[in-house]
């Protein structure tokens, strides 16, 4: 997935924000689905489909432990991910200082 | 040789081959003044009892009790129930403690969790990916009684013995909190679900009202296989941790938040009182 398409992802909808913002302010957070949801004031059903994004992406991953799986933040895959996307939005600035000196 | 420590960290294993399993020694808090009553720390491997209500500063303890073990080489662990991590770093902040930076150097690790995964008994435990990447010799868990709340009153003296003893095969000192809403009123009983007899130790914080100002006891209750300081002592929360100050003097009925100054110290103020007039 190209660099672009994951800043998409991440900027799909406001509960892909509130999530990122959960885990990154929260790294160790390892909980189920229903309690990531209630901790940002959200029910399971409603993160679900943003959840699968974060966790195709390689942010969130899930684990299980007994009878339930959980959600955790792959720090270091987010390291990569969120590296990947800074190189990417420099690149555009690049592009864009160019456009400025041409106009 | 490899033992099963590889996957889980610190283990049975760990202790056996390298000869510390049953091995003594203090686990110091790095409080002198605690460490002092403690006669020199907690017992190593043992678990340890913070009890108090709201606003005591058990919290401050505890993180207090792990960041001065990252500074005696011991890695620690700190999972919470309730509180999002982002308030502890920030508090921890204000008290000078920077646990961001402690946890990039993988000396420290906060765990957010909901109770009853932390009690998920089948296949790999919650906390065994820690285990593995800091080997944490000590660990906070805050809060049993809110542990308490996901586990029939029946099963909880159980499940909190299957977590006491899961940390103690791994050679982990914990310490876990109890809040205690009941301690702030006349009578003093520290759980009323028998956790009590589970742990090896146990710290009471209480708040005592005395002439109109709330201020802060700390007693070490119970004590197992070791001599401590009995006397009930003022603690202050400074802008650097928990502070112990002296033993509450003259006064007595200091463990049931109403103390009264004892006899001989009224008739002192009588007496003095009578001398101020005469003059």
């Amino acid at each position: 997935m190209s660099a672009a398409q994951m800043l998409e992802t991440l900027l799909a909808s406001e509960i892909t924000g509130d999530l990122l913002v959960l885990f990154h302010r929260n790294p160790g957070l390892i909980d189920t689905l229903d309690a990531v949801a209630r901790r940002i004031g959200r029910t399971g059903n409603a993160i679900e489909e943003d959840i699968r994004g974060l966790v195709n992406l390689g942010i969130l991953k899930t684990r299980r432990v007994g009878r339930s799986e959980v959600l955790l933040l792959d720090r270091e895959r987010d390291r990569e991910v969120l590296d990947a996307i800074a190189k990417h939005l420099r690149n555009l600035e690049g592009v864009e200082k160019i456009d400025h000196t041409k106009f | 040789m490899t033992t099963p420590s590889s996957r889980t960290g610190v283990s049975g294993f760990d202790q056996f081959f390298t000869g510390k399993a049953g091995e003594g020694g203090r686990v110091r808090t790095g409080i002198v003044e605690l460490d002092e009553m403690l006669r020199g720390g907690f017992m190593k491997g043992d678990a340890v009892m913070v009890a108090g209500s709201a606003g005591c500063g058990k919290t401050t303890l505890a993180l207090q009790y792990l960041v001065n073990g990252v500074k005696l080489g011991e890695a620690g662990l700190y999972v919470t129930f309730e509180e999002m991590p982002d308030q502890i770093y920030r508090d921890a902040k204000n008290l000078g403690w920077d646990l961001r930076k402690l946890e990039e150097e993988s000396k420290f690790r906060i765990v957010c969790t909901s109770p009853n995964l932390l009690l998920e008994s089948e296949g790999e435990s919650l906390l065994d990916e820690s285990f593995r990447d800091i080997q944490p010799k000590r660990i906070v868990v805050d809060s049993l009684s809110h542990l308490a709340m996901f586990v029939k009153e029946s099963e909880l003296r159980r499940e909190a013995y299957r977590l006491i003893m899961h940390l103690k095969t791994k050679g982990i000192s914990s310490l876990m909190i109890w809040e205690s809403p009941q301690m702030a009123g006349g009578s003093f009983s520290v759980t009323d679900v028998g956790l009590s007899f589970l742990v090896d130790c146990i710290v009471a914080l209480k708040p005592v009202e005395i002439e109109s100002s709330m201020r802060k006891a700390l007693v070490i209750l119970k004590m197992r296989g070791s001599d401590h300081d009995k006397s009930l002592r003022e603690f202050e929360i400074t802008p650097t941790g928990i502070k112990i100050e002296s033993a509450f003097m003259n006064y007595e009925g200091v463990i049931t938040g109403s103390p009264r100054r004892v006899a001989s110290e009224k008739f002192m103020d009588l007496f003095r009182g009578a001398a101020e007039k005469r003059k």
